[in-house]
């Protein structure tokens, strides 16, 4: 048996802990009245469901998309500039027209390019905030609940349809001391009315697609028009949530969407076995094109929860996440009617 | 706790009282909030409060069934109990909202209410049934009774121990001298005379008054009526005082066993039948405590709080209960711990004040949360009557609050006169809450009583809108789940 050993690490750091003593002043000699907020240490809870997250490129694939691009762009830039050399050895006034159009060409494909390029920033700041809005959240962070508040704010500055909600929620939060408090009550007073639209976007959309699929002759029109109905569901709700994704920006969404829901099977956490046997099983019973009408119509809804989860700017706290189960009348109606 | 703070008989008595409300409650579910405090804790503000946000739909962001609009409104109703009186909401709101706003006055008697609140539930079964009600009654006494209540597991011997032991502190010496030497000159195994018990009794009250008057605001100061007698001034119940052990046999006739029997029934006409009516029977409890005016008055106090609020907890039923139980055993199944005055101390030191009120209320906390119980600790204003601000000072930046001090408040050499309105840094609350109880803590703390908000905001319908803060939290957390 050892010893008992004990070893000085060296002279404890503690100091002695300074404190202020009250004073008081008269107002007048106040510099500023407004308080700043105090910066606590952010705690990431690891307990909330990772949100899906819409991620960059790699390096490498970076490098051969840009270095493609580039490739691509000289082979263009050469052949416009020998369409133009060409135009003006015929005539020279066809040669100017060229070249205006060309120059016209160049500035409208700039200015796309550039809002292109600021969708998908947006899409990445909402991703960001609701990473902000959940540390707040867990945290209870007040000088980062009222940032995020402020960027809720200018997201949804120019909405008339949130002016109401914006107006009390500025009122209401200034009293709130207490960052969780201030996430909760944004999202129930901005995220609750937007949650209530898309998931009437989703409904339908998906009876739109239960209606198509149960009627197409073909199996190539239905499922055409499930990626046609999907893509458009998806840019729907990312511009109801303040994200207006542009092409790119659809396209990045639709690539979250889709890895998404291979994550998660495209099942939430709360749905069950059920709706799996309704769409299969006993819908198919009754008829087999109304089986696949529910099919489609799920798989849609399921496309349209993806893509809340996507773009939302905050996480599902006070709020229900929808789910699947809540859309299953909807189609039962559908395939009523059908019958 | 030695022995149970009610007798065999009380046990049937509340049994019987649950089962009846059991039975009434399948229409309309009663929930009982006890609202727990010391004198001057802010339990009237508390509940003016209370009621006045939720009969005019106050501005409660994170009150959840308001919140989510399933709150339809409250309204007063008539207290079952027709022996009480009913509390004075709107005088207190008009003495809050008057003119010139004044805080209510200190409550000297005991006063009820029901509250009905309307909601739909969210629920299958209840939400198919429309809309739902439910009671939510409320007590208001003078802090002071609650003092009473863990005399009820002493006898007269421990009592006396323990009351001629803090008679003998250094602390109140001063205070305690004339009682002390009254008692020095008495024999307590000579025959009884009321002469001589009254002459006790009221050196012994004076005591007790004095060290309260003191400022020093020592909590424990058992038994309450003597501070606040309500009608039972100079009834035998109220005519005893603490004895040294008796040396020899005590006989039937002595003074000893007088006071004794005069402890016993004091016990048993004052104490047990007010615990008995407005305490055996919670659901939901918030223990208010002013931390602020403990640490205002030195780690003595601060001390001397904690063993108040330690024994005056341990007197109540709390842990959970299954359905079946809760017909005849109601349990109080959620606690809230709340700092009260926290307008008094900037927002960056409300986590600090929340510390100290944790580490106050530390075993009462343990003893609940073995029980089951779900606790939660806030730093809250009911009605906050200061703002907030920054300045600069030295070079450095105080967070300081606004608002205008109570007359006769005093701050270094300055007297305040009610009128003037000042930025206040009231000094850095201790970071290790520890060091609040030690003597010699550091630096002297100075917190001010501000007189109420002077203009308030009213609503659409004209009802005074009372700013607070995490208010709404608290309610949330006392009835927001039975409201869902």
């Amino acid at each position: 048996m050892k010893p008992p050993i004990a070893r000085t690490l060296g002279q404890s750091t503690q100091t002695e802990e300074t404190r202020r003593a009250p004073r008081s002043f008269a107002p007048e000699t106040l510099t500023a009245v407004e308080t700043e907020p105090p910066i606590f240490d952010t705690l990431v809870s690891d307990a909330i469901e990772p949100a899906p997250s819409i991620r960059r490129m790699s390096l490498w694939a970076r490098l051969a998309w840009g270095t493609g691009a580039f490739l691509v762009s000289l082979g263009l830039a050469l052949a416009a500039e020998r369409l133009i050399r060409d135009l003006f050895a015929r005539y020279e006034v066809l040669g100017w027209a060229g070249l205006a159009a060309l120059a016209l060409f160049v500035m409208a494909l700039a200015i796309l390019i550039g809002r292109e390029v600021i969708a998908l920033r947006r899409l990445r700041n909402l991703h960001a905030l609701r990473n902000r809005g959940t540390d707040a959240l867990a945290g209870n962070d007040l000088a980062e609940g009222r940032a995020v508040l402020r960027e809720l704010e200018t997201i949804y500055a120019a909405r008339p349809d949130l002016a109401r909600p914006r107006e009390t929620l500025g009122r209401d939060a200034g009293d709130l001391l207490d960052g969780a408090e201030i996430i909760r009550l944004a999202e129930r007073r901005l995220m609750a009315p937007l949650d209530r639209r898309a998931r009437a976007l989703t409904a339908a959309s998906a009876r739109r697609v239960a209606l198509v699929t149960a009627v197409s002759p073909r199996a190539l029109v239905d499922i055409a028009f499930v990626v046609y109905e999907s893509v458009r569901l998806g840019g729907a709700i990312a511009r109801l949530y303040g994200a207006r994704p542009g092409f790119l920006g659809s396209w990045r969404l639709f690539g979250a969407v889709l890895g998404h829901l291979a994550v998660t099977g495209g099942l939430a956490a709360s749905d069950g076995l059920v709706e799996q046997l309704v769409g299969h099983g006993l819908a198919a019973k009754l008829s087999k094109r109304l089986g696949e009408g529910v099919v489609n119509g799920l798989m849609t809804v399921r496309v349209g929860i993806a893509a809340i989860r996507v773009v939302r700017p905050l996480a599902f706290e006070t709020e229900r996440q929808p789910v699947v189960r809540e859309f299953l009348p909807e189609l039962a109606n559908v395939a009523a009617k059908v019958e | 706790m030695a022995r149970l703070p009610t007798t065999f008989g009380d046990e049937i008595g509340i049994a019987l009282g649950n089962l009846a409300d059991a039975a009434t409650g399948t229409l309309t579910p009663t929930i009982r909030l006890g609202v727990t405090g010391l004198s001057r804790a802010g339990k009237t503000i508390f509940i003016t409060a209370l009621v006045h946000n939720l009969l005019t739909g106050g501005r409660l962001p994170a009150f959840g069934p308001l919140a989510e609009g399933r709150f339809i409104g409250a309204r007063l109703a008539e207290y079952p109990d027709a022996a009480i009186p009913r509390f004075a909401y709107e005088q207190h709101l008009a003495a809050l909202t008057g003119r010139s706003p004044v805080w209510p006055e200190s409550t000297r008697r005991i006063s009820q209410l029901r509250l009905v609140l309307r909601f739909q539930s969210t629920k299958l079964l209840s939400g198919l049934r429309g809309t739902s009600t439910l009671n939510l009654d409320i007590v208001d006494y003078p802090g002071e009774w609650l003092l009473d209540l863990p005399l009820l597991g002493l006898d007269y011997a421990q009592w006396s121990a323990q009351a001629l032991e803090r008679a003998r502190r250094p602390v109140s010496r001063d205070e305690a001298a004339p009682f002390l030497n009254a008692l020095a000159a008495i024999d307590p195994l000579t025959d009884a005379t009321d002469v001589a018990a009254e002459g006790l009794a009221g050196a012994f009250t004076s005591y007790l008054r004095a060290s309260r008057e003191d400022g020093r605001a020592l909590s424990s100061l058992p038994p309450g009526r003597f501070l606040l007698p309500g009608d039972l001034e100079g009834s035998p119940a109220l005519t005893f005082a603490p004895l040294p052990p008796p040396a020899g046999r005590v006989r039937h006739t002595s003074l000893y066993a007088m006071l004794e029997r005069r402890y016993n029934a004091y016990k048993d006409v004052v104490v047990r039948p007010f615990f008995r009516d407005h305490f055996a029977r919670l659901d939901r409890q918030v223990v208010l405590v002013d931390a602020l005016r403990a640490l205002n008055a030195g780690p003595d106090a601060v001390a001397d709080l904690e063993t108040a609020l330690t024994e005056i907890l341990g007197c109540f039923r709390q842990g959970q209960t299954n359905p079946f139980m809760r017909l005849v055993a109601r349990r109080i199944d959620r606690i809230l711990f709340a700092a009260t005055k926290a307008d008094h101390l900037h927002h960056t030191s409300h986590d600090r004040l929340e510390a100290i009120l944790n580490r106050l209320l530390a075993s009462s906390a343990r003893r609940a949360r073995f029980a089951g119980v779900e606790i939660r600790s806030l730093a809250i204003a009911a009605i906050r009557a200061t703002r907030e601000g920054t300045m600069q000072e030295g070079g450095e930046t105080l967070p300081c609050i606004i608002g205008t001090p109570m007359p006769g408040e005093r701050l270094g050499g300055t007297r305040y006169d009610g009128a003037t309105e000042i930025a206040l840094f009231p000094g850095d609350l201790p970071e290790d809450p520890d060091s609040a109880l030690q003597p010699d803590g550091g630096v002297h703390l100075n917190f001010l009583k501000f007189m109420p908000p002077g203009s308030l905001e009213r609503n659409a319908e004209g009802a005074a809108v009372l700013p607070h803060i995490r208010f709404d939290r608290a309610l949330n957390f006392l009835i927001g789940d039975r409201l869902q």
